[in-house]
């Protein structure tokens, strides 16, 4: 037992997951873990497993303990077999398996866990280096009839009853679609930034921000911790508790759309930042949330957004205005804000890489909608500042007027001109 | 007057037909039959000819939306069916046993079009399978040279089908303006 004292908290069972293992052999190590074992550990699916148990006798076991590893490094893994296993990171437990070892390998491998995730650890927003890439996220599987689904709703969203167990998470999901912002509707939707006139070019040039400055930084890091250690964290913060849940790609936050946009547009100050902090979510909590099934969002449409309020126009500083950036691939619009011209800019930037001027000037529209979506970008990982000397060697190709060009343009006002339609409809 | 077309592919059952109906002002000329290949366990219907839908624009011109015929076995009249063509929508069911398998087949299969056009596509069926992911078909995408739109498309959403068929249109040409 390691000689620790077990709190009440330390007695709620671990949530176990079994490799490896034939229909018989899984449910005796079942029963074995509920009867002998006292129920330290409990059998679950591998998506809501916080330590892994491996037969390391099973013909497949080097595959099955490199593909946990892959998939879930920090989760703690014990290895069952009849020859002694040393292998470093892992727990190992000798065959036929004795009940005073077993415990003890469970209660090292609950050590562990709580070794990792601090209890209360200070969440430090490291936004100057949101990614290049994006993160490889587990998806579920969710399971759905879906229905005609309304149209001109803000963003993906879950409905209907949600368990956290996988069983039910697969059960959920209907996604809301896009909503599709007109500059008018825009400045309303993103609200106003105090001390930048975006009639000045020179101000404009100058209107960037510091993504850490805001929760969106915060957010941004939770999200990351989160997927790394694969488990549902709970970011909290002197404002409403946010719990993210990598698994299904899911943040849940009891707020609306009005009192994010407010709290996204803060600064957060380095002293009332100290007040963040992550903590891992057990089961019980994450299942009392289940009611406000309308609190669940896309982790990728609510950062989106996120972004959107926080740039309010301007862009992040991390990015040089005077060097080019490029496009990774479009964004999946059917499921985010789409702000204006950000179709546009999507077509023009996957092309090849343009500084942020540049692509307001080739496409004659306003810088703070190349900022805004330039921003919701960068935070998926969808953008980065181009390096290579070639791309800032040559200037970008002019958008030229093709032969076709009246005739798409038209089309392309009848789908938006049906779009107002159906939006003035549905208010 | 000229023929305009923007022409709809994808396999059987990808929801090509539902996505005409969600963008044309007439309801769509379908030629479904009842299916009676490996189609039926995906469909009780499949389309065996065309469908076709309509695009009213404001000066009296009209778009056509031409829908192929799913199955392989009709691949003969694409090559008519894209004869002045302004660009392809590619609908892909995420549900199917392989659909980088569909992506690829089709890709090929209309690759002098895409060349001369452009191509957006639509992935259907994500609620049902979530796997693989948007971003899963931009990997397989850069094999092929291209970076289209991908989005996730619920073909009974207009919204959905509308933005699809505008990033085809900034794709060939990101400098349009509405009329």
């Amino acid at each position: 037992m390691l000689g620790r004292q077990m709190s009440s908290k330390d007695k709620k069972p671990l949530n176990v997951a079994l490799y490896g293992m034939d229909e018989r052999s899984h449910k005796t190590m079942v029963m074995y873990l509920q009867g002998p074992c006292k129920g330290v550990g409990i059998v679950v699916d591998e998506l809501d497993a916080e330590i892994d148990i491996i037969d390391a006798d099973c013909i497949n076991a080097r595959e099955l303990m490199e593909d946990r590893q892959a998939k879930t490094p920090d989760r703690p893994l014990i290895l069952l077999s009849l020859e002694e296993v040393n292998i470093s990171g892992t727990i190992y437990v000798k065959k036929p398996v004795q009940t005073v070892e077993m415990v003890d390998a469970l209660n090292r491998a609950k050590g562990m866990l709580n070794e990792d995730i601090p209890q209360e650890a200070e969440v430090i927003p490291e936004q100057d280096a949101i990614p290049e890439p994006e993160p490889k996220i587990e998806k579920i599987q969710p399971v759905v009839e879906s229905k005609q689904a309304e149209t001109k709703q803000v963003e993906t969203k879950q409905a209907g009853t949600k368990k956290i167990d996988s069983e039910e998470r697969k059960k959920t999901s209907k996604h809301r679609t896009a909503m599709d912002l007109t500059e008018k509707g825009f400045h309303a939707y993103i609200g106003h930034v105090e001390g930048v006139d975006f009639s000045d070019r020179e101000q404009v040039l100058k209107a960037s921000y510091r993504p850490k400055d805001f929760f969106l930084g915060y957010v941004y890091s939770a999200i990351k911790v989160a997927r790394e250690k694969n488990r549902i964290l709970r970011l909290n913060s002197s404002w409403k508790p946010l719990m993210i849940f990598p698994h299904g790609n899911e943040i849940w936050l009891d707020a609306d759309d009005k009192q994010l946009r407010a709290f996204a547009g803060l600064e957060i100050k380095n002293e009332s930042g100290k007040g963040m902090s992550l903590t891992p979510v057990d089961k019980n909590v994450s299942e009392s949330i289940n009611e406000k099934m309308e609190n669940f969002h896309d982790a990728d449409a609510f950062v989106w957004r996120l972004a959107i309020w926080t740039s309010k126009g301007r862009y992040p500083e991390v990015l040089d205005i005077n060097k080019p950036v490029y496009l990774k691939h479009w964004p999946n619009f059917t499921r985010l804000v789409v702000t204006p011209h950000a179709i546009q800019i999507a077509a023009l930037l996957i092309n090849g890489p343009r500084t942020l001027i540049n692509i307001a000037d080739a496409l004659k529209i306003k810088p703070q909608y190349v900022f805004v979506f330039i921003s919701a970008a960068h935070t998926l990982g969808l953008v980065g500042q181009a390096r290579r000397k070639a791309d800032q060697m040559i200037a970008p190709a002019e958008v030229k007027k093709s032969r076709s060009q009246g005739l798409l343009s038209k089309i392309l006002g009848r789908l938006r001109s049906q779009e107002k339609l159906n939006n003035n409809e549905s208010v | 007057m000229s023929q305009y077309k923007i022409i709809f592919t994808g396999p059987v059952g990808a929801g090509k037909t539902t996505a005409i109906q969600s963008i044309s002002d007439i309801p769509p000329v379908k030629t479904d039959a009842a299916a009676s290949d490996m189609t039926k366990t995906r469909k009780s219907a499949t389309t065996v000819a065309m469908d076709y839908g309509v695009m009213n624009l404001d000066d009296g011109e009209k778009i056509h939306l031409y829908g192929t015929p799913g199955q392989e076995r009709f691949d003969f009249m694409w090559d008519i069916l894209t004869v002045g063509g302004i660009g392809l929508i590619l609908l892909l069911d995420n549900t199917r046993a392989d659909p980088f398998q569909d992506m690829k087949f089709f890709l090929d299969s209309f690759g002098d079009f895409i060349s001369d056009t452009s191509v957006a596509i639509g992935v259907t069926q994500m609620d049902l399978s979530s796997k693989p992911t948007i971003a899963d078909y931009h990997m397989q995408l850069e094999g092929f040279g291209l970076k289209p739109a991908v989005f996730s498309v619920d073909a009974r959403v207009e919204n959905d089908v509308s933005l699809l068929v505008q990033a085809l249109l900034f794709s060939l040409n990101p400098g349009l303006e509405d009329e």
